[in-house]
């Protein structure tokens, strides 16, 4: 995909974005109300600013006074593959953080991500990947009290 | 002297042990989240307002402010033996920095840095500690409509004089207001821009959305461009920090012009970067002729000037933080938002209600950055150590330690999912020219500048005339008016006297 496609189609989602948010605005009133101006009357008038503004940006990107290089690829041959090496290991121990929770999730996500994307050594996966979450564990639960998300079953895997 | 008694009961807070101890506890992590790439002075307070939630204000405001100095400090490290500016305002650095750490010369960079940050630091400390208590006690006399136009200007400010793309910068910061808005309106109780979801009744969280855009959109840039950290070797000799004195005393002017350039352009929103760009700038433009073609090949005056700019611009910074409740950088930002978050109005009454909080701060400003000085000048090949660290390691524990900050400032799972959310928005916003640090901005200052602009009008019973009210509010809004347009009034002025093209 182009940088100049790129630019267009957020452009597009934002101003559609601008939108739903005018008409929530609208909703709730923009106009006078007992209490001075209504609960929406911000929101509209930024949200006139998006849908304007996304407007004069795709002006920009077709007649090409953009900043940007519109015709440069907007992520480079290759570049993909190494977010989605980091993104998709993230969600998935997002989505694992739902079920064990943050610790236990984050002991599988570290060692898998150090051992298999970053090629290291079983040991160091091994140690990095356990003492930074227990680490934290006793610094923010124990220490802190700041309770960590623990999932359907992380209380009951977790008892000490 | 009422500044100077009060500058005394400050550092008398600033220097007791538990203090100290948080002070250089705020440093150390600061030098490290300054030296990672990815990680940034925005992204460590961030990420640390859950601790403070357990300390005293005063003790709170000084890690935060610590960690702040620190990452300053340490944003150079990286520029200079990586060749990788950790920070915006670092790119001026690795002009100089960089050559000088790969002839030999590792050592005397790091420490003309240190030095210039030091200088910097001073300067910075000194506007703050004497101007603050006076545009503190002028703004007290700011309503509504006042600060509305100060607000007004902060923005113009990043509109007219910041980033690429002046009309991105404006969508960038309505998007940042309409997210502060969702939630419950604050004036009316009224539930808005829900649509009857109860995730997005509790609103969005700026640490959130800070640890989003600029930790995780700087780590999808970092991977995406394939970094690759081959760094120059790094020994600290005495005789490096002595000869780096010497060059100071030699370099005066350039690190003098530095500093004062930092403060007078880091009260503005957004102005470190151009500081640091313009410092060099200067010290180019006025160096004897037989030393420009040195610059670019590794000319210390070349990091002087740049470092001495950053650090003067990121201290002043807090001026208009403290006295008008107005950051001045994403940093300040975040601990603005800090400021809140432990029941504290930022603003002008902070210095009547709360000194000691106040002079604790400015205080503790003096003794952090001294500290600072001492810890990378003692331990910065240590700190660089951090950097040979591989990536595929560092990652995943960066996002891990992100994860934790985000869910801890409200205990909220969601808060992780929009966390993800966020970093793809910034990832995709930086690489389209949209600035982020203004949305950040209005996503703090969201509720305040709504509820301004709205008592403002129920003042004026809805007539927009409150605005241009002489004495204070007319000028702001008029400066703020030429501000925002001045890209355009530029490119009018060169066309008119036909002395060169057009802007575009």
């Amino acid at each position: 995909m182009l940088t100049k496609k790129a630019d267009i189609i957020t452009a597009l989602i934002l101003m559609l974005f601008g939108l739903i948010v005018a008409y929530d605005a609208i909703d709730k009133g923009i106009g006078w109300g007992a209490e001075g101006p209504r609960a929406g009357f911000f929101p509209f008038v930024m949200a006139l600013l998006v849908i304007g503004g996304t407007a004069m940006v795709i002006g920009q990107a077709i007649k090409g006074t953009s900043s940007l290089k519109g015709a440069k690829r907007f992520v480079e041959a290759g570049g993909m593959k190494p977010i989605m090496i980091v993104i998709i290991p993230a969600v998935l121990m997002i989505l694992l953080t739902e079920v064990i929770g943050l610790y236990l999730a984050a002991i599988i996500y570290l060692v898998g991500y150090i051992k298999w994307a970053g090629n290291h050594s079983w040991r160091t996966s091994l140690l990095i990947g356990i003492l930074v979450p227990l680490v934290s564990y006793v610094v923010f639960d124990k220490f802190f009290l700041i309770p960590m998300p623990m999932g359907l079953y992380g209380a009951q895997i977790l008892r000490f | 002297m009422d500044i100077l008694s009060n500058l005394m009961m400050g550092l008398h807070i600033a220097v007791q042990p538990f203090n100290v101890f948080v002070a250089f506890v705020g440093v150390v992590l600061g030098v490290i989240v300054g030296v990672l790439p990815g990680l940034g002075g925005a992204n460590g307070c961030a990420i640390l307002i859950p601790v403070t939630f357990v300390m005293p204000p005063v003790a709170a405001v000084i890690l935060l402010s610590s960690l702040y100095w620190g990452a300053l400090y340490g944003g150079c490290i990286c520029s200079i033996l990586f060749n990788i500016p950790g920070e915006p305002w670092a790119v001026a650095t690795t002009f100089d920095g960089y050559p000088m750490a790969q002839k030999g010369g590792a050592g005397r960079a790091l420490s003309a840095a240190f030095f210039a940050h030091g200088v910097g630091a001073l300067f910075g400390t000194i506007l703050l500690t004497f101007f603050a208590p006076i545009i503190a006690a002028f703004a007290l006399m700011f309503g509504p409509p006042e600060t509305f136009g100060v607000m007004l200007l902060t923005f113009s400010a990043f509109v007219g004089l910041v980033g690429k793309s002046p009309l991105k910068t404006v969508v960038a910061t309505a998007i940042g207001f309409i997210l502060a808005a969702v939630g419950i309106d604050t004036i009316s109780g009224e539930l808005r821009l829900t649509f009857g979801l109860v995730p997005l009744m509790g609103g969005f969280n700026f640490i959130v959305a800070v640890i989003g855009l600029f930790g995780l959109g700087e780590i999808f840039l970092t991977v995406e461009e394939g970094l690759k950290l081959e760094g120059v070797k790094v020994k600290m000799k005495w005789s490096d920090i002595t000869s780096v004195l010497w060059d100071m005393l030699k370099y005066k002017k350039e690190v003098l012009m530095g500093a004062i350039v930092g403060c007078w352009m880091g009260f503005k929103p957004g102005g470190a970067t151009p500081a640091s760009f313009m410092a060099y700038g200067f010290a180019k433009a006025g160096a004897k002729a037989d030393e420009v073609g040195e610059y670019g090949k590794g000319h210390v005056a070349g990091i002087f000037a740049p470092e001495a700019a950053a650090h003067g611009a990121g201290t002043s910074a807090l001026l208009p933080m403290l006295t008008l409740g107005i950051p001045g950088s994403p940093t300040a930002a975040v601990i603005l938002g800090g400021l809140m978050i432990w029941g504290l109005q930022p603003g002008p009454m902070l210095f009547k209600d709360k000194p000691d909080f106040v002079w604790g701060l400015i205080g503790s400003t003096w003794v952090a950055n001294l500290i600072g000085l001492f810890v990378v000048l003692a331990f910065a090949p240590l700190f660089a150590a951090v950097l040979r660290i591989s990536f595929s390691i560092l990652m995943p524990l960066l996002i891990f330690i992100c994860a934790i900050g985000a869910y801890a400032v409200n205990n909220r799972m969601i808060d992780i999912w929009y966390m993800i959310l966020f970093g793809i928005i910034g990832w995709a916003f930086k690489k389209l020219d949209y600035n982020m640090a203004p949305m950040l901005l209005a996503l703090v200052l969201g509720d305040m500048a709504e509820a301004t602009l709205r008592q403002s009008l129920i003042m004026s019973q809805g007539s927009l005339w409150i605005f241009v009210q002489p004495p204070i509010a007319l000028p702001l809004v008029l400066a703020a008016g030429v501000i925002a347009f001045w890209p355009a009034i530029s490119a009018l002025k060169a066309r008119l006297t036909g002395g060169g093209e057009p802007a575009h």
